[in-house]
């Protein structure tokens, strides 16, 4: 049984409608840029950047060809392949679920799989959409200079109608887990601001403070319609390890305990002035739910500063979340950019006071993705769920009650899944598979063709511990031109997706400034449908000797160069002649010396 | 092998051996004694034979071998492509071009005067090198003289006799360049265009005065005889018809080698305002009011050579990558002309080509350059000192730049000002003329006089019909010649 929809939820509804409907009116018709920082610390020692940007055309009837602050290559981008949605995704390294959070509006939108992940709605005749797809990679690849073009190919992408997002077939979707994300993907992204990096929250993003990072995801959503014209969330999240001289200072003995950091330890400056065009430019610094517990039960309130951290300077405003069930609710500080510039340049940190120690709210379960079987020949992946017991606190657990989760997977048409081999085990038991699969959708792949795409949606008992799901796979053959380059370091099969469709991150804050409304709490607010992404998955497949036409070439010539050789050696050598050539040339000397050598011998004789 | 050495050395070793026994028998010596024999037989065939048949195998391998390693190139149609080249330089692809002289006389004229100076036009044009080159132009003459008209045999465009007389000159000449055009018809829709050049004979003007109308036609007044009217009509049609008023060598113009239309027919005009150091002051423009006002009638001009798109952005923080100088006497910062190759920074004007040029489309970036407050008033500085009246210079087959000083060089930290309405226009109109030069064409014909007498009723549209065409055909001259 599901919990039933409750009333927060509706009215979380409504509220969204609402919002949405303001920022309708309150487009007024002129492009907007805003420019948002959010840093919070993780409870491993590091920190959490996320940097938001939004860029909003306002609706027009025909397309605008002029365009203020607005990127005029998006535009163009959205008008030509009639894009409704779109989402694009460059990430390095893997959003750790169990440390950094997996129930929050961060890890539910801006966790991301490793590589470049692509989908987008188009607005078109169902028949078009696979050709404006096509073109559509193409043109992302050269805007940002990645190799994106790879998904034009059918056997890449895939078309998911519920298991991704509802959608009526209009949406496509596919993901490069191989591709490596590095600065020349960052630039032509910074391209699209107005300011780029030269000025505001964006001149913070020191290339090699974010490529040491420990996680960044470079995204940007787009979403278009008649009512809004064009919206442009353009977001880098980024996890840092901060330069912990600070912390050390202060207890060095203790390895567990927080550093105490400020922007300028992350990104080694400090932020000078807004971007000039922007209409809003603000940093909060986010405490989290846990961490506000930490602070009520030692006595005192939970403002910026307090007998376990202080901020290194006093917010303009403390929003507190819109309480959730649990009573417990995180609150934010927020600093207006404006108000600072280069002689008072803001630097937002936290110095801890105390040693704390916390946790963040995990997603229901975690999933995890494995590869199973030896061989070059078959194998199988397995999917395992792990209950974190989360929902035992938000829910009354009853005998009966069950808790929906959906998979979403693709897999390339050289891993060939028997869907017929899938068998589900709860807590160690086999179950039948009736008993846990609602629905399921599979798109088996065909070589060369398509790939092969997995939606389920299971339901598993609230008591389960612990979940495991397994397919069997033989692996295909390629063709010699098909090998990527490297290919005996195996092929990555894209991450699953695992949502649970029960379970809402979305976080809300009051609204106390009715003209300024931000735009990163209004996506917090958003559908915040709790989902979490698998590992990459390295299939090593059978590879050929890549060297053999080499061999085969050298190999040949060698015997033909042997036999000619021989042959000519032996047709032109005449060794008789050379016999006698050499008797020729011998022959003088030998008389010379010939009489010397009788006379010796005689002389001797 | 075996058999090839047993082969070689039948001859030899008998001879060796009987050198060796006659040596041993002659001379004292145990070894080699003896001088030997010379060798006694011919090369064997067999060895002749083996030695042709592995060359020969190796030559009839030789075409496999290259055949098997040969990488695959697609055909090229050369042969066609050859043929078409040849084609076109023997038989130039020729645009009919008809010229149509009208004269309107105060006296009568004596009969056969049409079929007279008709001739007589002819064979003036063929003695210039342009009108012989473009082709076949075919002459017709219509004499109108006191209400009676006489045409000759071939009358290429309709003239409504009577319609336009001596006495409607005074009325100024814009009016009489629209009586004109209805005279003749009002410029007939079809195909085949006709220019067409009115001789007025009045004793009122002093002089000669030739105007250039804006539809196809112009028209001489003054006292002239036949043979004078015929050089005069004959120079106007090459110079103004056929060259598009451009003087050889002339300074300022792009060459018609140039066309910066793509190959399929798309332009687009990518308009931009560059704010260099937006700390100091920001600025906005209106331009999709002021701009498209002023260039749709320009695009709509421009239709039967291109298809034309504009589109505009502001980008902020975009410093010109060259230095300019202070000139303390202007109290300004001045750029000489050897700073503009450098004056575009493609490092930070993300100017972007436009996703909706597709294909070979050409982009044509305009932009409008504000200076930072440190560099400004920013000039250009002509090579003779003098500083450049627009402030803009073009780059062929690229585009154009305005520099634009803001108002009193005053710094407005954190204000978004907007570009003064009057002085887009301003700026638009010196990006009409750059469009005109990159073109081909002159920037201006505004206010010019050339040999004194001429003068040009300009269109608004900045484009007339007769120089549209004019492009037109250099368009699809060069079109033709272009796959090759």
């Amino acid at each position: 049984m599901a919990p039933p929809l409750s009333p927060p939820a509706l009215r979380r509804l409504l509220l969204l409608v609402l919002s949405l409907l303001i920022t309708s009116v309150a487009a007024e018709n002129v492009e907007e840029f805003t420019e948002e920082l959010l840093l919070r610390p993780l409870p491993d020692r590091k920190a959490l950047a996320h940097f938001h940007f939004r860029s909003s055309a306002p609706p027009s009837a025909a397309p605008s060809r002029h365009h203020h602050h607005f990127p005029k290559a998006i535009a163009q981008l959205v008008h030509q392949f009639h894009i409704k949605e779109l989402e694009l995704s460059f990430t390095q390294g893997r959003w750790n679920y169990e440390q950094w959070g997996g129930y929050d509006p961060m890890s539910t939108n801006y966790a991301k799989p490793p590589g470049v992940e692509l989908w987008a709605t188009f607005d078109l005749p169902l028949g078009e959409i696979d050709a404006t797809w096509k073109n559509l990679t193409h043109t992302l690849s050269g805007l940002f200079c990645a190799s994106i073009n790879f998904l034009e190919s059918s056997t890449a992408f895939s078309s998911p109608r519920w298991g991704f997002k509802l959608n009526e077939g209009n949406l496509r979707y596919g993901a490069l887990p191989r591709e490596a994300v590095c600065t020349e993907n960052l630039t032509p992204w910074l391209k699209l601001l107005p300011c780029r990096d030269k000025a505001g929250i964006a001149s913070l993003l020191y290339r090699p403070s974010v490529y040491k990072g420990y996680y960044h995801s470079q995204k940007l959503k787009l979403a278009s319609s008649k009512s809004f014209g064009i919206i442009l969330d353009q977001t880098l999240t980024v996890v840092l390890q901060p330069d912990s001289v600070r912390g050390k200072q202060l207890h060095s003995a203790d390895g567990q305990l927080q550093p105490s950091w400020s922007m300028k330890d992350l990104f080694n400056r400090k932020l000078s002035g807004k971007c000039l065009v922007s209409k809003s430019s603000r940093v909060f610094f986010e405490i989290e739910k846990n961490i506000v517990d930490k602070v009520d039960k030692s006595g005192t309130e939970a403002s910026w500063t307090n007998e376990i951290f202080v901020l290194s300077s006093a917010p303009d405003r403390v929003l507190k979340e819109i309480n959730n069930m649990d009573g417990h609710s995180s609150s934010i500080c927020e600093y207006d950019v404006s108000n600072y510039n280069e002689d008072a340049p803001l630097d937002v940190g936290v110095t801890w006071k105390l040693p704390l120690i916390w946790s963040c709210t995990p997603a229901p379960y975690h999933a995890n993705r494995f590869l199973m079987g030896s061989g070059n020949e078959r194998g199988s992946i397995s999917l395992s769920f792990i209950s974190t017991n989360m929902h035992k606190q938000l829910f009354d657990v009853s005998n009966d009650c069950s808790i929906k989760a959906v998979v979403f997977q693709v897999v390339p048409w050289y891993v060939k899944v028997y869907y017929h081999t899938l068998e589900i085990f709860i807590d160690g038991n086999n179950k039948a598979i009736s008993e846990v699969v609602d629905k399921i959708n599979v798109t088996p792949s065909e070589d060369k063709l398509f790939p092969g795409t997995l939606e389920m949606l299971l339901r598993f008992p609230c008591s389960m511990q612990s979940a495991a799901l397994s397919l069997d796979f033989d692996k295909g053959f390629l063709h010699i031109d098909e090998y990527p380059p490297d290919a005996n370091q195996g092929f990555d099969i894209p991450s699953a997706l695992v949502t649970f469709p029960e379970f809402n991150s979305s976080r809300s804050y009051p609204e106390t400034d009715s003209l300024f409304v931000s735009p990163l709490l209004r996506t917090f607010k958003e559908d915040g449908v709790v989902k979490s992404y698998t590992e990459v998955l390295l299939v090593p497949l059978t590879t050929p000797d890549f060297s053999m036409p080499y061999n085969v070439i050298t190999f040949t010539c060698t015997v033909l160069a042997l036999y000619f050789g021989s042959l000519l050696n032996a047709l032109r050598r005449r060794t008789g002649e050379e016999e006698r050539e050499l008797k020729k040339a011998g022959n003088p000397t030998m008389l010379i010396c010939l009489p010397v050598y009788d006379a010796h011998i005689s002389c001797v004789i | 092998m075996a058999e090839s050495d047993g082969d070689e050395s039948q001859p030899a070793l008998p001879s060796s051996e009987g050198g060796d026994i006659s040596g041993s028998l002659s001379t004292p010596a145990p070894t080699d004694g003896d001088k030997p024999s010379p060798r006694m037989s011919k090369p064997g065939t067999k060895r002749l034979v083996l030695t042709a048949s592995v060359l020969l195998s190796f030559l009839i391998g030789l075409p496999f071998l290259l055949k098997s390693t040969e990488i695959h190139r697609s055909p090229l149609p050369s042969e066609a492509i050859a043929d078409l080249s040849r084609r076109l330089h023997s038989n130039p692809p020729s645009f009919p071009c008809v010229l149509h002289a009208v004269f309107l006389l105060s006296d009568r004229a004596p009969s056969g005067l049409a079929n007279r100076m008709e001739q007589a036009i002819s064979t003036q044009l063929l003695g210039f090198p342009a009108a012989s080159t473009a082709g076949n132009i075919s002459v017709s003459v219509t004499v109108e003289s006191v209400g009676v008209c006489s045409s000759s045999t071939n009358v290429a465009s309709p003239w409504r006799c009577g319609a336009v007389t001596t006495a409607d000159l005074v009325r100024g000449d814009e009016v009489f360049d629209e009586l004109l055009h209805s005279a003749l018809g009002g410029g007939g829709a079809d195909g085949m265009r006709v220019y067409t050049i009115v001789v007025v004979d009045s004793d009122t003007v002093e002089g000669l005065r030739t105007v250039i109308g804006k539809h196809r036609h112009a028209w001489v007044v003054g006292k002239v005889d036949e043979t004078e009217s015929v050089s005069i009509i004959g120079n106007a049609f090459v110079k103004y018809f056929m060259n598009g008023g451009i003087e050889e060598g002339e300074a300022g113009i792009v060459k018609g080698e140039f066309m910066p239309v793509g190959s399929d027919g798309n332009v687009v005009l990518s308009f931009s305002l560059l704010n260099a150091d937006p700390s100091d002051w920001v600025y906005d423009w209106e331009f999709e009011k002021i701009g498209e006002r002023m260039l749709i009638p320009v695009i709509e001009a421009l239709q039967p050579i291109a298809n034309i798109n504009i589109e505009s952005q502001v980008l902020y923080h975009t410093p010109k990558s060259s230095y300019s100088s202070s000139d303390d006497k202007l109290g300004a910062n001045v750029l000489t002309m050897g700073d503009i190759p450098f004056f575009v920074n493609s490092n930070e004007w993300h100017l972007d080509t436009s996703i909706s040029a597709t294909g070979r489309s050409k982009v044509l970036q305009f932009v409008v350059y504000i200076p930072s407050a440190r560099e400004c008033p920013l000039y250009l500085q002509l090579p003779d000192g003098k500083l450049s009246k627009t402030n803009a210079f073009i780059s062929p087959m690229w585009g154009g730049v305005v520099i634009w000083n803001p108002p009193s060089c005053s710094k407005t930290p954190g204000a978004l000002n907007k570009m003064p309405s009057q002085e887009l226009m301003e700026t638009i109109e010196i990006f009409i003329g750059q469009l005109r030069q990159l073109f081909g064409l002159k920037s201006s014909y505004h206010a010019q006089i050339m040999d004194g007498v001429t003068k040009f009723i300009t269109s608004p549209k900045g484009f007339a019909q007769c120089k549209s065409y004019y492009n037109f055909a250099s368009h699809m001259h060069r079109g033709s010649i272009h796959p090759i």
